[in-house]
């Protein structure tokens, strides 16, 4: 697994008098297997950051780097297939697809990446069993408590193996003690697969239990106490 | 995968919009299905005769009803260049009775060339005086082989010696019988039963005036000439023309067909309109989920096979539904009624429901394609 650097990152919407600063000269980097929280008020450029490391945003200056070379630089479809291979990606909503059961909403990643194979299947499965879930495999999303749909979205985006995690307040809809659960799941799968993680959060404490914390407002780094 | 697990994840509402589809297409099967039987039922007897062209009196705008050739004009026809062979064919609206009711018909004198019409019941020979080959939708009149019916009200009667098929004429059956037989109902018709006072003599004595004379006359030509080549010769003492073209002329029939045609080509357009805006609905509200899918590597070549593989799943069942709707409505129509399934021109209409359902999925692709998938991150569905 790689190291994941993100370089004096800028990004500018529109132009002119309603031009916005989302992000302005944003740089830190993470080791294999650290969790970085990004922590902010509402509209300091959180989600734009994950999208730019997703690439489904370019930046407007700077680079992302992973293990050395740089990532940003990529058409959608080039982006599309980086994602399928090396970015899991947890929405704020859980954006499970409410026809399919908790299993094929996994097995929906590998689909995506061409066939399902038998490889597949058993990591599904074992993923569901992991996040607690086996007796849930073959339910769907409706029938789901919203901590479970949540821990499902985070095993739908360990499906691919990837090396980067971008989490995007993956409990704000929970209560503490779900909140708890998802994420310590979720820092256990880090740390043992050392993969790169980085998770907006607005909940302080929740940003305590992570390995380094970054706070944005108005899309620059401020100091924080972690 | 995801298109049928998404077809069956909401069933009801897929088997509503295949529903509503489905009676699109049968009313265009209808429709197709009846342009057919009204183009038989108007005009089989004519388009059918057995003959390379077809001559009419000059002037009558090649309407049979109107056309009388006499002796001489068939002579003259028979001693043109490139003509091979010719018979008469003598037309005449009779009324039939029968049970008690009375229904109209048409009377065709063949001068020759029985063996033209297909026999469906009876004997095959050719009719002797007084008898009569008729088209089977008789039967739903209550005619019978072997029966001696009353035409009314010249006091003539014909007796049916067999039943033949596809050979009716403005929607009532066709009589054929023999050229002496015609021209006595000819005459007889005419003049209503009623001896005229002023008309020069007796029916007796008029229908023998038509003897060697027809309505129309059925040409053969030989190899090398063309129907031009006829039409050039007798123009514009006769109008010449083909038995199909001879077909669609008349009777309102050129009006007729493009009306059914055009009922069919709108119902294939609000098809079309139903599976379009219904797939784009679908997309419209499904904006968020496919930006996560989106975002998620889908590409959109993966998201628009599959809006194709339910649409084609879809059409496909309404497909079914229509031609099952349409074959029920058929079979319990009448078979005086103008419905006549024509498997080639269904499954033209089943092709053109298939391009109408892809053109429309054509909207679904644009709102496809402008979805962001960076959308599925930040906005929040509910
Ligand atoms: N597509 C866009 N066009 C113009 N401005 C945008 C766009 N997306 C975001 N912005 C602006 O960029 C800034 C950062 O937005 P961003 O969504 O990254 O904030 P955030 O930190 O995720 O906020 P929240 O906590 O509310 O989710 C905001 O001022 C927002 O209005
Ligand atoms: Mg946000």
């Amino acid at each position: 697994m790689r190291m994941l650097e993100v370089r004096n990152i800028s990004k500018h919407y529109g132009h002119g008098r309603t031009a916005v600063r989302a992000l302005d000269d944003v740089s830190f980097s993470l080791e294999p297997g650290q969790l970085l929280a990004v922590l902010g008020p509402s509209g300091s450029g959180k989600t734009t950051l994950l999208s730019i490391i997703a690439g489904l945003l370019h930046p407007t200056e700077g680079e992302i780097v992973l293990g050395g070379r740089p990532i940003h630089l990529r058409s959608p479809r080039e982006a599309a297939a980086f994602r399928r291979r090396y970015v899991g990606l947890v929405f704020q909503e859980h954006h499970l697809l409410p026809y399919l059961t908790a299993r094929e909403n996994l097995l929906l990643v590998p689909h995506l990446s061409g066939r399902i194979t038998g490889r597949d299947r058993t990591r599904a499965k074992s993923l569901l069993a992991e996040f607690g879930l086996e007796e849930r495999a073959g339910h769907r999303p409706a029938m789901l408590s919203g901590g479970e749909r949540q821990r499902v979205a985070v095993a739908r985006a360990l499906m691919n193996e990837p090396e980067i995690m971008l989490v995007d307040e993956p409990t704000a809809n929970l209560d503490t003690q779900h909140g708890n659960q998802v994420l310590e799941l979720l820092r256990a799968q880090i740390h043992a697969r050392a993969m790169t993680c980085v998770m907006v959060t607005h909940d302080t404490r929740m940003a305590e239990q992570a390995d380094a914390s970054l706070r944005l407002i108005d899309g620059r780094t401020a100091p924080t106490g972690a | 995968m995801l298109a049928l697990k998404e077809l069956l994840g909401s069933k009801l509402k897929f088997s509503l919009i295949a529903l509503i589809i489905g009676l699109v297409v049968s009313l265009t099967m209808l429709m197709s299905a009846m342009s057919e039987g009204l183009v038989t039922g108007m005009t089989g007897a004519k388009g059918t005769l057995a003959a390379d062209a077809l001559v009419f009196q000059g002037d009558t705008q090649l309407a049979l009803e109107r056309s009388l050739l006499t002796t001489a004009d068939m002579e003259t026809i028979r001693r043109t260049p490139g003509v091979r062979e010719v018979y008469g064919v003598g037309h005449a609206m009779i009324s039939v009775e029968a049970g008690g009711e009375v229904f109209d018909a048409r009377v065709f004198g063949l001068g020759g060339r029985f063996d033209q019409l297909p026999i469906v019941a009876g004997s095959s020979g050719p009719p002797g005086p007084g008898e009569a080959i008729v088209d089977v939708t008789a039967e739903a009149e209550g005619l019978a082989v072997g029966d001696t019916v009353p035409l009314t009200p010249i006091d003539r009667e014909l007796k049916i010696i067999a039943f033949t098929e596809g050979r009716r004429y403005v929607m009532t059956p066709a009589f054929y019988v023999d050229m002496v037989t015609w021209a006595d109902l000819y005459v007889a018709s005419a003049l209503r039963g009623e001896v005229a006072e002023d008309s020069g003599g007796s029916p007796a004595t008029q229908s023998a005036s038509l003897e060697g004379g027809a309505s129309i006359a059925a040409v053969d030509l030989t190899a090398g000439t063309t129907v031009d080549d006829l039409a050039a010769e007798l123009e514009p003492a006769f109008e010449v023309t083909t038995p199909a073209e001879a077909a669609e002329a008349g009777n309102g029939m050129p009006v007729m067909v493009l009306a059914v045609n055009a009922i069919q080509v709108v119902s294939l357009l609000i098809g079309a309109l139903v599976i379009g805006v219904f797939f784009y609905i679908m997309t419209l509200n499904k904006t968020g989920q496919i930006a996560a899918v989106k975002a998620l590597g889908a590409s959109d070549g993966y998201l628009y096979r599959q809006l194709l593989l339910q649409i084609i799943v879809l059409v496909s069942a309404a497909a079914f539904i229509g031609i099952a709707l349409a074959l029920g409505s058929g079979s319990s129509m009448p078979p005086t009624m103008a419905f006549d399934p024509q498997v080639g021109r269904w499954l033209i209409s089943l092709a053109a429901v298939y391009l109408m359902a892809l053109v429309g999925s054509l909207f679904s692709l644009r709102s496809i394609l402008s979805i962001d998938p960076a959308t599925a991150l930040d906005r929040a569905e509910h």
